[in-house]
């Protein structure tokens, strides 16, 4: 390219064609667009031009911007010296606004292409365009920020508040304690209706969007990227402070959280969680969505550095709220509302991973992760603690027949848990449940399929064996043996029947409902042997050779015996509870089948050489006397004779 | 950082050592043998946060940390997280259980884990401080840029004459009379100061009251005063006790209360007034000297601090730097006018190249330091069970079994 010289053929016509020859390179780079490699060619052509030429061609072009900055130096200027908002006077006013500082900028980078003129012009201008470029960029910073601030939307839709989604939770923490007999079952708390769709919002109204994005595309063209994003994340951050306050998300000290009584962070960690979930499922989507539309341009970086900016200070309070509740202690009556923790932070770190998907989100989403897997040990270390709850609660005096207060909690508990079955199949799978006897491994095939894919199926079959253990070892407690047979009736009965009832019975097996039945039969069996054996003794016949007056007046004294038996048995067991009805009817049917029955065929057998006078009551009366046995009201019999 | 390998070789041979003599009856002597070596490696570890600096940086040959830098911060972190883990080590490592359930340590167990607990929420206000010193970044990097440019216009000057100004009142500093703002709460990047946009933040919601505070910490909590709180009730063990467990348990609390302090110190955080007199490293003893040593020197600074202002900003190498080439700086763009003499132009381009240089210090340090603060707190979090489990466990043992 060197050598390229223009033939001296007319001196006019070589000067027109390199006039326009550089008027065309002078617009070329004007436009801005080219390629490096591309101006460099045009200015080494440029450069073979005549130079007086160049400087005479420049000179004019320089003239020409210095009339043509006037208009929009005029534009910008004149906001300066007034106080108000452009975009609040109308697209018109913005548009116009744009156009100058666009105007601007081309005619900077019009004076930045010319070749270096000796004279002080063009840097004159050069500075006089930046200048008033540079109070453009402020302008347009203020009315960034009045837009945000101004048009920044929070929703508060119904489903949104947290009042009715603290109505909806039926779970009840009193049911946990032990010594209170009047315990409802405890059904888990349904938040399928907490949790809010995945839905995108304009956070800021939409008309507006296209302001904020037109700002951004004049801000970026000139350099000052970095302030928009600054400014563009405070006001965002301010935003979602904002938020927080209306989701009435308070900011605790650790030590604040440690301190409070449970039921105050109970209540807390239910707002964390509701709140949470608006936070990743709609807010953070719908920010996301924003910082999309108005930087998603310019590309990625500056699009995940603002977002991650704009979210990294509530992501953490967030974050430490949740380690403070993975420290507290480990106790059985916070299992489950930190099962709910659990299972609300598993089900949204796909939706964080979504959101945080890049290089600068890995510490929120690792955070969270890890976050996760911490609340996961602390469910492991509270079901052990309520495991070694049941092992280990011994109680010092003695309860009544009826089913213990700790059994009811206990099986509430058990069935509780089994609402959480994926998650603690999950938590629990590597999870010894040492101390499984070898005798409660199913035999059955299907079963035994069941037992070994369900982790959880294991554990709490060594809960309910541990239950029996600590029941067998209260009933101790009870001074009468029939008794102490009633109170593990009465609580075996109990545990069946909850497992029969309700989805329990699949983790237990039909197997061992069988096996519990016959232990209960067991029971059921030792009760009638240690209660009525004595007296059934003196039923029994004697040897039928003596047939003297002494062998009847030893009748009328065993009948007359075993009726006092009778009404002492009468007197202590009409006290005793059972209070399933059905099993009370089972029990007195088979206290009529095995005792009246006996007293009934006695009496067959020898009621003329007793005499009636002698005999008291017959079968049907105490067939009917038995009927009050169990009703947990202690009756005495008129010891006065019918007769 | 090589403190992890002597860490590595320490706690080898301490659970070696305690799988050999612990079957046998007498093992107080290699109780004080342990005591010694962790003594020695506490003072060795800190020893190594003087060196580098103690020739004033003047010549620092070595490839140092200066004091009080990002990077020396990171060094004193590591050395935290390397005590921390050798305490846990001859605390609970192979040892009886039922050891640290008894008295005196039944209750210094749970008074360290107050501290530790209270060592959190500095954790949380440092990790927010951080933020704001980034956003202080953005902004030294905006006027930087913008003064590097040449030809250097109104323009420019106008552009980093807002970045600076925003800057300084970011960090509490009055541009104008040259002093410091009442509070540090200025810090924040809330709804004032910041980058100039000037436009009122709060419309509604209880005019201006700070709604979730910016400092990761409610607006009543005070950096000074949990300071104060945790080494309220820091008494050294005295007679028998100081050659048993309460000893390391002693001077954990120490190290853990020093490192927050520093940290205060050095970074921006919620209401520090009077930090320079609310905690001090006993001297008498020997493991501490390099902490009495740093404590002072942190001191005389903070000191100096609190005499110009009010409140002083954080400590941090880094920022006294921001802060003084921006004032600088400022004061530059403020009286721009064009031309500008050879001579200013040269100074201020020097200043420019510093900040650049302490931008990208800051750039390359700021992020690793936070993720470092987390993992400190982690690691609190984690000791903390972990002392529990092993006291849980002490509990379940000495209850009769039924």
């Amino acid at each position: 390219m060197g050598d390229c010289e223009f033939p001296v053929t007319n001196h006019e016509v070589q000067h027109h064609l390199a006039a326009a020859a550089h008027h065309i390179f002078m617009a070329l780079k004007a436009c801005g667009n080219l390629k490096d490699d591309v101006k460099q060619v045009l200015s080494d052509l440029n450069s073979c031009l005549p130079n007086e030429l160049v400087d005479q061609s420049s000179g004019r072009l320089l003239m020409d911007m210095k009339d043509q900055i006037r208009h929009p130096e005029e534009v910008i200027m004149r906001w300066e010296s007034y106080q108000g908002m452009i975009w609040d006077s109308g697209s018109t006013e913005a548009s116009r606004y744009l156009d100058a500082v666009a105007e601007i900028q081309r005619i900077i980078c019009a004076v930045e292409g010319l070749p270096t003129l000796s004279d002080g012009w063009q840097k004159e201008l050069s500075l006089r365009a930046h200048c008033i470029l540079q109070i453009a960029m402020s302008k347009l910073e203020e009315e960034l920020m009045h837009i945000l601030v101004q048009n920044k939307q929070c929703y508060e839709p119904e489903y949104m508040s947290f009042r009715s989604y603290m109505e909806d939770l039926t779970y009840d923490d009193s049911f946990l304690s032990v010594e209170d007999c009047n315990v409802e079952p405890m059904t888990r708390a349904d938040d399928s209706r907490s949790s809010p769709e995945q839905c995108l919002l304009n956070l800021i109204q939409p008309e507006m969007v296209y302001a904020v994005k037109s700002i951004a595309t004049v801000m970026f063209a000139s350099k000052h990227d970095k302030e928009f994003c600054q400014a563009f994340v405070r006001a965002r951050k301010d935003a979602l402070e904002e938020y927080l306050y209306i989701l009435e998300m308070k900011q605790f000290t650790v030590e604040d959280i440690f301190k409070m009584d449970w039921k105050s962070l109970s209540r807390e960690i239910k707002k964390w969680e509701w709140a949470l979930r608006i936070i990743v499922r709609v807010y953070l989507k719908s920010e996301r969505w924003l910082c999309d539309q108005i930087l998603g341009v310019f590309g990625q970086a500056s699009l995940n550095c603002s977002f991650v900016e704009i979210t990294w200070g509530a992501m953490l309070q967030f974050l430490n709220f949740g380690e403070v509740i993975a420290m507290a202690p480990r106790q059985p009556d916070r299992l489950f509302r930190i099962l709910n923790v659990y299972e609300t932070l598993a089900d949204l770190v796909l939706d964080i991973d979504a959101v945080f998907i890049e290089e600068s989100g890995n510490f929120i989403r690792l955070e969270f992760h890890s976050l996760l897997g911490r609340l996961g040990d602390y469910i492991k270390g509270a079901f052990r603690e309520f495991r070694n709850c049941i092992a280990s609660d011994r109680p010092r005096k003695a309860f009544t027949s009826s089913v213990h207060p700790f059994t009811n909690y206990a099986m509430n508990y058990i069935r509780t848990l089994t609402s959480y079955r994926d998650t603690l199949n999950f938590l629990l799978c590597h999870e010894e449940a040492d101390g499984l006897e070898p005798s409660l491994e199913p035999e059955n095939g299907e079963e035994d399929s069941l037992y070994r894919s369900c982790p959880l199926a294991r554990h709490i079959r060594l809960v309910a064996s541990l239950l029996e253990d600590n029941l067998e070892s209260r009933s101790k407690l009870l001074k009468d043996e029939p008794l102490q047979h009633i109170f593990m009736m009465n609580n075996i009965h109990y545990m069946v029947q909850k497992i029969k009832d309700s989805d329990l019975r699949q983790h237990f097996g039909d197997e061992w409902v069988r096996k519990q039945n016959g232990n209960f039969q067991h029971h059921a069996n030792d009760y009638i042997r240690t209660t009525w054996s004595s007296a059934l003794f003196l039923l029994k016949d004697s040897e039928r050779s003596d047939r003297s007056l002494f062998y009847s007046s030893s009748l009328r004294e065993k009948c007359r015996k075993f009726i006092e038996a009778f009404e002492q048995i009468y007197k202590n067991q009409t006290g005793w509870i059972i209070p399933d009805p059905q099993l009370r009817e089972d029990i007195q049917i088979s206290t009529s089948q095995r005792v009246i029955q006996a007293y009934r065929s006695f009496l067959g057998k020898n009621s003329e050489r007793i005499g009636d006078r002698y005999i008291k009551y017959n079968a049907d009366d105490l067939e009917n006397l038995v009927l009050d046995f169990f009703e947990g009201s202690p009756r005495l019999l008129r010891s006065s004779r019918r007769r | 950082m090589p403190a992890t390998e002597y860490q590595g070789s320490f706690l080898s041979r301490i659970s070696i050592r305690r799988n050999q003599v612990v079957s046998m009856d007498g093992n107080h002597e290699q109780e004080l043998e342990e005591l010694e070596i962790f003594q020695k490696n506490i003072s060795e570890r800190f020893s190594d946060l003087i060196s580098d600096d103690s020739s004033s940086s003047s010549n620092s040959a070595s490839s140092s940390e200066p004091f009080l830098s990002i990077a020396w911060v990171r060094k004193l972190l590591d050395v935290f997280l390397c005590c921390e883990a050798e305490f846990k080590a001859v605390l609970i490592m192979g040892r009886d259980p039922s050891l640290i359930s008894k008295p005196p340590l039944d209750r210094l167990i749970p008074e360290l884990f107050d501290r530790a607990v209270k060592a959190l929420d500095i954790c949380n206000a440092v990790m927010h401080g951080i933020d704001s010193v980034r956003q202080c970044q953005k902004l030294a990097e905006i006027a930087a840029a913008s003064l590097e440019q040449r030809p250097l216009g109104e323009g420019q000057a106008r552009r980093a004459k807002k970045a600076l100004a925003g800057l300084l009142s970011a960090m509490g500093i009055d541009e104008t009379s040259g002093g410091h703002k009442s509070a540090e709460r200025s810090w924040s990047f809330g709804r004032r100061g910041g980058g100039g946009g000037g436009v009122s933040v709060t419309k509604d919601r209880g005019s201006g009251q700070s709604r979730a505070s910016t400092w990761g910490v409610p607006k009543n909590w005070s950096a000074a005063k949990q300071i104060q709180v945790m080494s309220a009730n820091l008494v050294a063990p005295r007679g028998a006790e100081a050659s048993g467990l309460a000893m390391p348990v002693y001077i954990m609390s120490i190290v853990t209360v020093f490192v927050m302090w520093a940290l205060i110190a050095a970074i921006p955080c919620q209401e520090r007034t009077g930090l320079a007199t609310h905690f001090q490293v006993p001297r008498q003893l020997g493991w501490a000297q390099s902490m009495v040593w740093l404590h002072e020197k942190i001191g005389e600074e903070l000191k100096k601090k609190e005499k110009k202002g009010a409140s002083p900003v954080g400590l941090l190498e880094e920022i006294q730097k921001m802060e003084k080439l921006g004032q600088s700086l400022l004061e530059f763009s403020d009286g721009f006018q064009y031309p500008v003499p050879e001579e200013k132009l040269d100074e201020a381009a020097a200043q420019v190249a510093d900040l650049t240089e302490t931008c990208r210090r800051m750039e390359d340090g700021l992020v690793p330091l936070q993720h470092q603060i987390r993992e400190v707190f982690h690691r609190i979090v984690r000791s903390r069970t972990e002392v529990l489990d092993v006291l849980d466990h002490a509990g379940k043992s000495s209850a009769p079994s039924v």
